[in-house]
C-alpha cells in the first residue's frame, strides 16, 4: 500500500511544479483535438518517446551518475523482437513487446555484470563498444534482414492486437500512456531504496560500500531498469515506423541523443529528461525540415545543434533544470 | 604464408592506429579528458592533405607540415575555446562537450566539402608497391609506418628527455603540485592539445594516401583509438604504441583466421567488431590496461 502511495504522491514537489505537471497532462490529453498538422503530431510522438527513453536513462545515468552511452542497443532489441516475431510467427504486439523487454533485461544483466567492473571513461567507452558490436552483428546477420532492415507487414484494417492504426492519434495516446506509466514509475523510483542507494553511490562510492551497499549490484539493477524502459520504447518504434534497420534503431547517435537530452534538461531530476526532450526534439526536427531541405545547407542544422551542445556543456552542465533551481534559490 | 602477410599488413596498419591513439593518450594523460573529436581531427588532417595537394599541385608528402600545423591549430582552438571551460564541469559534461565538437566538425566538413568519397590519386608513392620476396607492400603504407614510428620516437624524446616534457609529465601526475613548482599548467594543457592535434594531423595526411576521406570517417578511427588507448592504459604512450600495433594485427588477422577455419561469415566486415570486443574483454579483465599506471 505504501508503494502505491509513493507512486502517486507528488506532494514533495513545489506547488508550481505540481500545477505545471497538471497543465501539461491536460495539454497532452487534449492535444490530438487541437487540429495540428501531422508533422507537429509526429514531433509530439517523438517527444514523448524520447522522454520515455530519457527517464530510463536517468535511472542509471542521472541518479546513478554513470555515463552510459549504449542505450541504443536496447532500443534495437525491443524493436527487433517485436518486428521479427510479427514477421515470422505473426505474434501480436502485446505478446512480443513484453518478451522484448524480458530479452533486454536478460541481456542487460549479462552485459552489465562485466560492464560494472569498470568506472569513469572506461565504462563510458565500453558501453559504446557493446552497442557497436551488437549493431555490427545486426548489420551483417542475413536472417534478421542485415543492413536492409525489416519491414513489418501492413494490415489493411486497423488492428489493435498488432498496433496498426490509420491515424496517428492512437499512437499518440498509446505512447502517452507509456509516458505516464514511466513518469509514475520514476516518481516511485526516486523515493525507493534503490534510488537513495544510487544517489549515495554517485556522491561517494567508497562511503556507500562501507555502509554495506553493494554498489555494483545496485548499478546493474538500475542499468536493467533503464534497459527495460528503452526496450518498451523500441517496441513502440517498430510498430510506429513499420520499418526498422540497424542504422535507425541501434545507431550511436541515438544513444548519444538519449543521454544528451536527459543531461540538457538536467540529470538526476524528475523533470530533466522531459524538459530536455521538449527542447531538443522539436529543435532537431524543425531545424532539420527548415534548413535540411534547402540546397547547399546540408548539415547546418546539425552544426547549430552541436554548437548548442557545446555551449550547454561548457556553461551549465547541470542543464536547464539546474538553471531553474539556481534562480529559485536566488529568489528565496 | 597468408598469416605472415596478414601479420605484416597488420603491423603497418597498426602503426597508423598507434599514431592516431598517441594524441588521444597524451591529452588524456595530461588532462584526464576523453576527446571524442579526435577522429574528426584526423578527418580534417586528411582533407588538408587532399586539398593542398590538389589545389597547389604538390606531392601529398610535402603537404605533411601543413597537416601538422592545421592539426595543432585545431587542438589549440579546441582547448582555448571549449575544453578550458569544460574541465570545470563534471565528467559527463566533458564527454558531451567534446562530442558536440565532434558533431560540429563533422557537419562543418559535410557542409564545406559534401559527402563525396575522396582519395589522393597521384603522388610520388601512390599506387606503387614494393615486393620483398613473396610479400607485396604498398609504398604509401610503408612510408606511413616509418613516419609514424619517427613521430613516436620524437614525442617520446620530447616527453622523457626535455625539460618541457618533464613539466608536461609533472602536470599529468599532479596538477596542483606542478603549479606550486612554478609550472604553468594551463600552458601545459594547451601544449598537450597542440601535440595531440599535430600528431593526428600528420596521421590524417598520411592516411589519405590510401584511404578514402569523407565527413563521417572519424568514428571508425576514434573507436579504434579509444580501444588502443584503453588497451594500453589511459595516458601511457608506450601502451598506445603496442596496443595500436596489436589492434592492427587483430584487425588484419581476424578475417584470415575466419577463412582458415572455414567460418567465412566472420569476414572482413567484422574486423572492427572484433576490435571493440577485444577492448571490452581487455578492460574487464585488466581495467588498468596492459601498460597502465595506477593512480
Amino acid at each position: 500500500m505504501d508503494t502505491l502511495k509513493d507512486v502517486f504522491d507528488f506532494r514533495d514537489f513545489s506547488k508550481a511544479e505540481r500545477i505545471g505537471l497538471l497543465l501539461f497532462s491536460i495539454f497532452l490529453f487534449v492535444f490530438p483535438w487541437l487540429g495540428t498538422g501531422s508533422f507537429v503530431k509526429a514531433v509530439m510522438i517523438q517527444f514523448l518517446l524520447f522522454s520515455l527513453f530519457g527517464m530510463g536513462w536517468n535511472t542509471i545515468g542521472g541518479y546513478g551518475g554513470q555515463v552510459e552511452l549504449g542505450k541504443a542497443q536496447y532500443v534495437g532489441i525491443g524493436a527487433y523482437t517485436v518486428a521479427l516475431m510479427m514477421v515470422w510467427w505473426k505474434i501480436p504486439f502485446w505478446v512480443s513487446m513484453p518478451i522484448g523487454v524480458l530479452i533486454a533485461l536478460g541481456y542487460s544483466f549479462i552485459i552489465g555484470y562485466p560492464l560494472f567492473r569498470l568506472k569513469g571513461h572506461y565504462f563510458a567507452i565500453a558501453t559504446i563498444c557493446t552497442s557497436l558490436v551488437l549493431q555490427d552483428i545486426f548489420i551483417n546477420w542475413k536472417l534478421v534482414g542485415a543492413a536492409k532492415g525489416i519491414e513489418l507487414p501492413i494490415h489493411e484494417h486497423p488492428d489493435f492486437l498488432y498496433m496498426q492504426f490509420k491515424s496517428d492519434n492512437y499512437y499518440f495516446y498509446f505512447i502517452m500512456v507509456l509516458f505516464f506509466a514511466g513518469l509514475f514509475y520514476m516518481n516511485w523510483f526516486r523515493k525507493s531504496k534503490l534510488g537513495y542507494q544510487l544517489r549515495m553511490i554517485k556522491d561517494d562510492e567508497e562511503a556507500a560500500e562501507s555502509l554495506g551497499i553493494d554498489a555494483r549490484w545496485c548499478k546493474i539493477k538500475a542499468y536493467s531498469i533503464a534497459s527495460a524502459f528503452v526496450a518498451v520504447g523500441g517496441g513502440f518504434l517498430a510498430v510506429y515506423n513499420l520499418y526498422i534497420d540497424p542504422y535507425s534503431v541501434m545507431d550511436l547517435d541515438l544513444s548519444i541523443k538519449i543521454a544528451l537530452m536527459s543531461m540538457l534538461g538536467g540529470a538526476a531530476s524528475m523533470w530533466g529528461p522531459i524538459i530536455g526532450a521538449a527542447f531538443l526534439v522539436p529543435l532537431d526536427r524543425f531545424l532539420g525540415s527548415w534548413l535540411g531541405g534547402q540546397r547547399g545547407l546540408i548539415g547546418v542544422d546539425f552544426m547549430i545543434y552541436s554548437a548548442l551542445i557545446m555551449i550547454v556543456s561548457a556553461y551549465q552542465p547541470r542543464g536547464i533544470w539546474g538553471i531553474v533551481e539556481q534562480l529559485r534559490r536566488r529568489g528565496k | 604464408m597468408i598469416i605472415l602477410d596478414g601479420l605484416l599488413q597488420g603491423i603497418l596498419m597498426g602503426l597508423l592506429f598507434a599514431l592516431v591513439a598517441l594524441g588521444l593518450t597524451i591529452i588524456f594523460g595530461v588532462m584526464d579528458i576523453v576527446n571524442f573529436a579526435h577522429g574528426e581531427f584526423l578527418m580534417i588532417g586528411m582533407y588538408t592533405a587532399y586539398w593542398t595537394s590538389l589545389l597547389l599541385h604538390i606531392d601529398p608528402l610535402i603537404t605533411l607540415p601543413a597537416c601538422v600545423i592545421v592539426g595543432m591549430l585545431l587542438g589549440l582552438a579546441s582547448y582555448y575555446w571549449l575544453v578550458k571551460y569544460l574541465i570545470r564541469g563534471p565528467m559527463i559534461a566533458q564527454l558531451f562537450g567534446t562530442f558536440g565538437l565532434m558533431l560540429f566538425l563533422r557537419y562543418l566538413a559535410q557542409f564545406l566539402f559534401g559527402t563525396d568519397y575522396r582519395i589522393i590519386q597521384k603522388g610520388l608513392l601512390v599506387g606503387k608497391s614494393l615486393s620483398v620476396g613473396p610479400f607485396i607492400i604498398d609504398w604509401t603504407k610503408l612510408s606511413t609506418a616509418i613516419l609514424s614510428l619517427l613521430a613516436f620516437i620524437l614525442v617520446y624524446y620530447l616527453l622523457h628527455r626535455t625539460k618541457l616534457g618533464k613539466a608536461l609529465r609533472a602536470t599529468a601526475l599532479n596538477k596542483e603540485a606542478a603549479a606550486y613548482m612554478g609550472i604553468r599548467t594551463e600552458r601545459m594543457n594547451a601544449l598537450a592539445w597542440a601535440i595531440g592535434g599535430g600528431t593526428v594531423g600528420i596521421a590524417g595526411g598520411l592516411l589519405v594516401n590510401f584511404w578514402y576521406v569523407y565527413p563521417t570517417i572519424g568514428l571508425v578511427f576514434v573507436m579504434i583509438a579509444f580501444a588502443s588507448v584503453a588497451m594500453g592504459g589511459f595516458g601511457s604512450i608506450k601502451g598506445a604504441f603496442f596496443a595500436g600495433v596489436l589492434i592492427g594485427m587483430i584487425e588484419m588477422l581476424f578475417p584470415v583466421f575466419g577463412h582458415l577455419i572455414g567460418w567465412d561469415f566472420l569476414g572482413p566486415h567484422f574486423k572492427f567488431t572484433v576490435v571493440y570486443f577485444a577492448y571490452f574483454i581487455i578492460v574487464v579483465l585488466r581495467p588498468q590496461g596492459l601498460f597502465g599506471w595506477t593512480r
